[in-house]
C-alpha cells in the first residue's frame, strides 16, 4: 500500500479513529500491529510470514540472551537469521551468478543454481530495525521488551516499515509502552509533513522519472547535455522520492503521537561529503556508523585504519542498497570521495579561501557522478552515460522548462531556508501560499499515482 | 541497563509548517478553487453548438464537455439522443446523422446527438449516471446496439484481460467485469474521481488543449513550449467529414461473420444497459429506447436465428418494463457500412420508420 493512493486514505481513515481510541490501553498495540500488517501484506500475504519469523527470531534471540545468559550465542543467532534472511532473497543471485562466472573463468563445469524468489518489500528496513535491537541489547543500550506484540509492533509500525527511516529501540519501543500524546499541533504538523511528501513524491519525482527513465533506457541514444541533465534529475528524483516518502511516514507517525527521526535534511547543501552522509539517509549513516564503522575501529586506530573502515563501511552500505556491482562501485567512489574531501578539509586553503557555495558545488557534482552508477541498469550503461557525457557531442537535450523551474525553485528555497532569509519564508502567509500552490499544484497537474518508491526495491 | 526516553526529533529540513488556523485557510483556498474552477472556466470558454453538433471525435474522452453539452441541450429542453458511435455518426458527416434526420422531419432543432463513440453499455451506464444528471426530467432517446451483444468479448466476459473503450465509465467493482483487471487502487481512484467535477474539467484541459496528456508529459513531449499559449479557449471543432467513406460494407471485404450471441439473461452489457434505463427513469426522465438495427446481412443463416432470438428476447423485457421502444427492422444490406453502422441514407430511413410509428411520435411531441 503506497501512502499517496486512495486505498491508503481508505486505510488511514479506519485505523486512526480505532488507533485513537485504543491508545493506551491493552488494545493500542495489537491494532497497531494489526493494521501494520494489513499495510504489509497489502503488497503480497506471503510477506508476513517472512516478517512474523524475522521478529519471533529476534525476541527468541533477547530471550537467550536475558534469560539463559548465552549473549554471545542470542547475538550470533540474530546475526546470523538477519543476514541469511538478506542473503537468500536479496544476494543469492548475485552470489549465484558471480560463483558461476568464476567457475566458468576457472574451466570448471558446475552451475550453481539462483534462488528464483521475489524480493521482498522492505526486507532491508526492517531487517535491519529488527537487529539493532539485539545488538542494543546485547550492549546493554537497551532493556528487554516483556511484550512481544509491542516489539512486534516496534518492527512492524506501518508508517516506516517499508522504507525506514530506520528507528533505534531505545527511540521507538519507549513511545509504544505508553500512551502516546496526541495534541492539535501534532496533527497539523504531521499533516504539514505528509502534504509536503506528498508534493515531493507525485509532483517532483515522479515527473522528473519521466525524463531520467526515457534518457536511462537507451543513453546510447542521447548527447551529452542530456545524459548530464538526465543525472541532475535522477539526482533531485531520488531525493524528491525517498525524503518524500520519509515526511509521509513522519507526517502519519506524528499525526498518532509517535516521533520519528529526521531522515533528510537538505544533503545537496553539504559542504563536504561526510556533512552530506549527515544529511542524506541520516537513519541508515547512523546505522552503519554505529554497527559497522565504529565496531571495526572507527578512528581510534590511525588515519589508514580510519580509511580502510570508512570504505569497508561505505561498500557495505552500497551492498545494502542492492546485489549489484553498480551499488558496490557506488559505494566505493563515495568512500573514495569521503577520504579526498577528508584531506582537502584539514588544509586551510580548502576550509578558508574556498568559499562555501563552490565546496557545495563540488560535492553535488561528485555526488551526481556516483548517482551514474546507482541509476544505470548495468555497469556497461554506467560507462557509456559517462563516456557519452564527455565525447557524445551536443544534441538539444528537449530538458523541459518547467522541469527545470521546479527543480530550481526547490533548490532556491533550500537556500533561502539556510539563509539569513529563513525567518520571512516561516511567516504564515508565506507558508499558507506555499501550502496551497503545493496541493493545488498536485490536485489539478498531478491526477493518481500509483508509482511505486524507488527505495522499495531495496 | 538503560532504556532512555525519546529525545525530540527535528520537526523537518523545511518551513512548511502550518498551524491548525492556516491549515483551515489553506484548505479553503483550495476547496474554492476547486469549487469555482469549473463553473467559472463555462463562462471563459464559448460554446454555441448548433442543431448539428456533435461531439468532436478529439473529445471522445472529455466527458466535462459532455457534460456540459448535455447541460446545454438540457436547458434548452432538446430531445437528448444517447448511445454509441451509431448515434454519433460513425460513417457520415453531421449533417447526415439520426438526429439531423429527426430534426428535419421534425421541422425545428428539438434532438441533439450526444452520441459518443466507443460507448458500450457498461460505459453508457458510467456517462449517463455521473455526467448527465443534467437530463433529469428530460426527454431522452437512447441507443442500445446489440453489437455489444454479439460474443462474450464484447460482452466484457471474457476471462482474460482485454482492453475496451472508456475504463474510466465503467462500474470498477460492482458488477464485477471479468477482463477488467485494473488494480485496486488505480479502480479505487476512478470511482472516487468520478464524483470531483474538478477533476472532469483538468481532464477537459488536458484532452481540449494538451493532446490528451497532462502537463506534466506534454511539457515532456513539448518541453521548451510555453503551456499557457496553447490555452486558446477554443475548444476542437466538430469534424465535418465523415471518419470513413460512404462504402457498403460487402464492397469494403467485410464478409457473413459467425458472431457467439450472448442471451440477454447472460449478459453484462444488457444488465448494464438495464441500469441505464432504471437511473433514467428514477431522474424522472421520458424515456424512449431504440435497438438496433444490426446488419442482418452479415450474419449467416444459423446466426440470424440466433440473432432473431435475441431481438425478441429483448423486445420482451422492454415491454415488460413498459419502456417506450422501437425494434428497428434491417436496412438494405447497402445501406450498412459495417456490422452496426448505417451510411447516410441509412440514418434517413432510420429516422423515417421511426416517425412512422405513433409510440415515437408521440414521444418527440412532448406527449405522455
Amino acid at each position: 500500500m503506497l501512502f499517496h493512493t486512495w486505498p491508503f486514505l481508505l486505510f488511514i481513515l479506519i485505523v486512526y479513529p480505532v488507533y485513537l481510541a485504543t491508545r493506551g490501553t491493552r488494545l493500542q498495540c495489537p491494532w497497531l500491529l494489526t493494521a501494520s500488517y494489513v499495510f504489509y501484506g497489502w503488497w503480497n500475504p506471503l510477506y508476513l510470514l517472512l516478517i512474523l519469523y524475522s521478529t519471533a527470531v529476534d525476541y527468541a534471540a533477547v530471550l537467550i540472551m536475558a534469560q539463559w545468559g548465552r549473549r554471545r550465542l542470542g547475538l550470533v543467532l540474530s546475526i546470523v537469521n538477519n543476514l541469511g534472511l538478506l542473503g537468500f532473497f536479496k544476494y543469492g543471485g548475485f552470489a549465484a551468478e558471480n560463483l558461476n562466472a568464476l567457475l566458468g573463468w576457472m574451466g570448471i563445469p558446475l552451475a550453481i543454481p539462483a534462488p528464483d524468489v521475489l524480493l521482498p518489500v522492505g526486507i532491508s528496513f526492517f531487517v535491519f530495525q529488527s537487529m539493532s535491537y539485539t545488538i542494543d541489547f546485547y550492549r546493554g543500550n537497551v532493556e528487554k521488551e516483556p511484550s512481544f506484540i509491542r516489539y512486534a509492533t516496534f518492527v512492524s509500525l506501518f508508517p516506516q516499515l517499508v522504507a525506514g527511516p530506520i528507528e533505534r529501540a531505545r527511540e521507538l519501543l519507549p513511545q509504544l509502552r505508553g500512551k502516546p500524546e496526541v495534541t492539535w499541533e501534532d496533527v497539523t504538523d504531521g499533516l504539514s509533513l505528509f502534504v509536503l511528501g506528498w508534493f515531493k513524491k507525485v509532483a517532483l519525482a515522479d515527473y522528473l522519472a519521466v525524463y531520467v527513465d526515457e534518457v536511462y533506457g537507451v543513453p546510447d541514444l542521447y548527447g551529452a547535455p542530456a545524459l548530464l541533465l538526465a543525472t541532475f534529475a535522477f539526482a533531485w528524483q531520488i531525493y524528491f522520492d525517498f525524503s518524500g516518502y520519509t515526511d509521509m511516514a513522519r507526517g502519519v507517525a506524528r499525526m498518532m503521537g509517535i516521533r520519528l527521526m529526521l531522515n533528510f535534511n537538505n544533503p545537496y547543501l553539504a559542504a563536504g561529503l561526510g556533512e552530506f552522509w549527515q544529511r542524506w539517509h541520516i537513519s541508515l549513516s547512523t546505522w552503519f556508523r554505529d554497527y559497522v564503522y565504529i565496531p571495526l575501529g572507527g578512528n581510534r586506530r590511525g588515519t589508514a585504519r580510519m580509511y580502510a573502515n570508512m570504505v569497508i563501511t561505505m561498500v557495505v552500505s552500497g551492498l545494502w542498497h542492492g546485489a549489484e556491482w553498480n551499488f558496490v562501485i557506488w559505494g566505493a567512489l563515495h568512500a573514495g570521495g569521503r577520504i579526498l574531501t577528508r584531506e582537502l578539509e584539514r588544509t586551510a586553503f580548502y576550509r578558508e579561501r574556498v568559499p562555501r557555495c563552490v565546496r557545495q558545488a563540488l560535492v553535488f557534482l561528485f555526488v551526481c557522478f556516483c548517482w551514474v552508477f546507482f541509476r544505470a541498469d548495468t555497469f556497461h550503461d554506467a560507462v557509456v552515460v559517462l563516456k557519452r557525457m564527455a565525447t557524445g557531442g551536443f544534441a538539444d537535450p528537449a530538458f523541459p522548462l518547467l522541469m527545470l523551474g521546479l527543480i530550481v525553485s526547490i533548490w532556491a528555497y533550500q537556500f533561502v531556508y539556510e539563509s539569513r532569509l529563513r525567518a520571512w519564508v516561516e511567516r504564515g502567509p508565506v507558508t499558507v501560499a506555499l501550502a496551497a500552490a503545493m496541493l493545488l499544484y498536485i490536485v489539478l497537474f498531478c491526477g493518481s499515482s500509483n508509482e511505486a518508491f524507488i527505495y522499495f526495491q531495496f | 541497563m538503560t532504556d532512555r526516553e525519546p529525545t525530540e526529533a527535528p520537526f523537518s529540513s523545511n518551513a512548511i509548517r502550518l498551524t491548525g488556523r492556516q491549515w483551515l485557510a489553506t484548505g479553503a483556498i483550495v476547496l474554492a478553487v476547486c469549487l469555482l474552477v469549473s463553473p467559472v472556466w463555462r463562462l471563459v470558454e464559448p460554446f454555441e453548438p448548433g442543431a448539428d453538433y456533435r461531439i468532436p471525435y478529439a473529445l471522445n474522452s472529455d466527458y466535462w464537455h459532455f457534460a456540459r453539452y448535455c447541460r446545454d441541450a438540457a436547458g434548452d429542453d432538446r430531445i437528448l439522443v444517447v448511445g454509441d458511435s451509431v448515434i454519433w455518426g460513425e460513417y457520415v458527416r453531421p449533417q447526415d446523422t439520426l438526429s439531423h434526420h429527426l430534426n428535419r422531419l421534425a421541422g425545428d432543432e428539438r434532438f441533439a446527438n450526444l452520441g459518443v463513440n466507443g460507448t458500450h453499455p457498461a460505459a453508457l451506464d458510467g456517462l449517463v449516471r455521473y455526467y448527465a444528471r443534467a437530463a433529469a426530467g428530460r426527454r431522452v432517446l437512447i441507443h442500445f446496439n446489440p453489437l455489444w451483444m454479439s460474443s462474450p468479448r464484447r460482452d466484457l466476459q471474457a476471462q482474460k484481460e482485454s482492453q475496451f473503450n472508456h475504463p474510466e465509465l465503467v462500474p470498477q467493482f460492482m458488477p464485477r467485469i471479468p477482463c477488467y483487471k485494473a488494480p485496486f487502487a488505480e479502480r479505487m481512484g476512478i470511482a472516487v474521481e468520478r464524483h470531483l467535477p474538478f477533476r472532469a474539467w483538468i481532464n477537459h484541459m488536458n484532452v481540449a488543449y494538451f493532446d490528451d496528456m497532462d502537463l506534466a508529459n506534454w511539457a515532456i513531449e513539448n518541453p521548451y513550449a510555453n503551456p499557457l499559449s496553447r490555452i486558446t479557449c477554443e475548444t476542437p471543432a466538430p469534424t465535418e467529414d465523415a471518419r470513413h467513406e460512404n462504402t457498403p460494407w460487402n464492397e469494403r471485404g467485410i464478409k457473413a461473420t459467425e458472431f457467439d450471441w450472448v442471451a440477454p439473461v447472460d449478459s453484462l452489457q444488457w444488465r448494464l444497459f438495464c441500469d441505464t434505463l432504471a437511473t433514467l427513469v428514477a431522474r424522472g426522465c421520458h424515456v424512449f429506447v431504440l435497438v438496433g438495427p444490426f446488419n442482418e446481412h452479415m450474419l449467416t443463416p444459423e446466426g440470424r436465428e440466433a440473432y432473431e432470438a435475441i431481438k425478441s428476447d429483448i423486445a420482451a423485457r422492454l415491454s415488460e418494463n413498459t419502456s417506450l421502444y422501437e425494434v428497428l427492422p434491417p436496412l438494405p444490406s447497402e445501406l450498412y457500412g459495417d456490422a452496426s453502422h448505417p451510411l447516410p441514407d441509412g440514418y434517413a430511413q432510420m429516422a423515417s420508420h421511426l416517425y412512422a410509428q405513433d409510440s415515437f411520435s408521440r414521444f418527440a411531441a412532448g406527449e405522455s
